[in-house]
């Protein structure tokens, strides 16, 4: 790949997710978009920016920025936190509401594998605190590559066995016959996948109670990283809760975001009072 | 340090799975059928039992119907691993005390994750 090749496709990655690709990673951006190439039968990445420069296709663009936001996720990925998500966070939402609906959002949820973690530990739980709760779960991110993916349900092999036990892959799962597992029928319906880019205001997807956010924003350079959280904050009913991955952290990214001092990772968002000039 | 029996008639399996294992802050033996297997735990029961399926002698079903009957049989944790990956085989293997399943082909991901389902990392 020519270096004129990398830049014009880092800066693509740059301006639609936020993401910044140092040139030691080019490797990686020829991984994620080797599937792209061969489907459009280009010999190269250098024919497919040529492309791309010649017959500017916002569409298409879209779905290489996406296809380059790779991440690295598994079933039960942060138990610790799907377990206090179940017996301390939803259950205090659930305490807060006068109709039993709660929402929750996985964003940036790739192949979907967290938020059918999460439907999975909530099925489990008959009754107790959640006695009653209706609760939705949604999942975006901006690959349709790994939503379909994730809606689908489907993983193979290698998936299935991390971070699964196999009393909960069996009670879950149904096997095809060409090796993968299938979520079954019943729990389907227990997550909605929608596309969002994390960068672009997040209105249309409601309010929630809890936003989980793992492992997408050490990606994005720090504006557009402010920008991302700001939009997912505004969607954070009062009182709702905030995830972020094991490394990522919240503080002082935007104003009246901070850490809830009664649950344990949480940030809590209270928007700024506007400043109003005295005339 | 805790002890992981391997048992499964392919020696380049053995030796894979004895590699990760050992990774894991374990001391591994290894048994080439159930028999030889079952022999190995009345003189010593290990901490776990990563066990194959199919193997000459006694296969793997066998072993730990009788390993479980055997005095302190119920104690080592029984991971299962094989290339018997269908829904019937591993109901089979859970109703005769298996305490976890891995389809084979496995890597060392995979078979951390499975110890970690049963504690035993």
């Amino acid at each position: 790949m020519q270096d004129t090749t990398f830049n014009e496709i880092a800066d693509l990655a740059l301006r639609q997710t936020g993401q910044a690709f140092a040139p030691s990673k080019s490797y990686l951006m020829e991984a994620r978009l080797e599937a792209i190439k061969r489907r459009e039968s280009f010999a190269t990445l250098d024919d497919l920016a040529h492309c791309l420069k010649a017959r500017p296709n916002p569409r298409f663009e879209a779905e290489i920025a996406a296809a380059l936001t790779g991440k690295l996720t598994g079933f039960f990925g942060d138990r610790d936190l799907i377990n206090r998500l179940t017996t301390h966070a939803l259950p205090d939402r659930l305490k807060a509401s006068t109709t039993g609906r709660l929402r929750v959002w996985c964003a940036g949820v790739s192949t979907g594998q967290e938020a059918w973690s999460l439907a999975i530990a909530l099925r489990e739980i008959t009754g107790g605190a959640l006695r009653g709760a209706e609760i939705e779960i949604v999942g975006t991110d901006i690959s349709t590559d790994a939503l379909q993916r994730a809606t689908s349900g489907t993983y193979g092999h290698y998936d299935v066995q991390k971070g699964l036990s196999i009393h909960r892959l069996m009670a879950n799962f149904t096997r095809h016959d060409n090796g993968d597992w299938q979520l079954k029928d019943d729990l389907r319906d227990a997550v909605k996948f929608r596309r969002h880019n994390l960068t672009q205001p997040a209105g249309d997807l409601g309010h929630f109670d809890i936003i989980l956010c793992r492992n997408v924003l050490n990606s994005m350079i720090k504006p557009m990283r402010t920008v991302a959280v700001e939009h997912m904050a505004r969607q954070l009913l009062p009182g709702g809760f905030m995830y972020t991955g094991a490394n990522e952290s919240l503080i002082g990214i935007v104003d009246g975001l901070t850490p809830n001092p009664d649950m344990r990772d949480a940030f809590s968002y209270k928007a700024p009072k506007t400043k109003t000039v005295a005339a | 340090m805790k002890h992981c029996l391997i048992v499964d008639d392919s020696r380049v399996v053995r030796t894979v799975a004895g590699r990760i294992i050992q990774d894991l802050a374990f001391e591994t033996s290894e048994a080439g059928d159930g028999a030889q297997a079952l022999k190995q735990c009345r003189e010593k029961m290990p901490d776990a039992i990563l066990l194959d399926w199919n193997m000459p002698v006694m296969n793997g079903l066998d072993f730990i119907r009788a390993l479980r009957r055997e005095e302190g049989g119920k104690d080592p944790i029984v991971v299962f691993c094989t290339n018997e990956n269908d829904a019937e085989h591993i109901s089979e293997a859970i109703r005769s005390g298996a305490n976890e399943y891995i389809m084979k082909p496995f890597d060392a991901e995979i078979i951390q994750s499975k110890f970690a389902e049963v504690g035993l990392v």
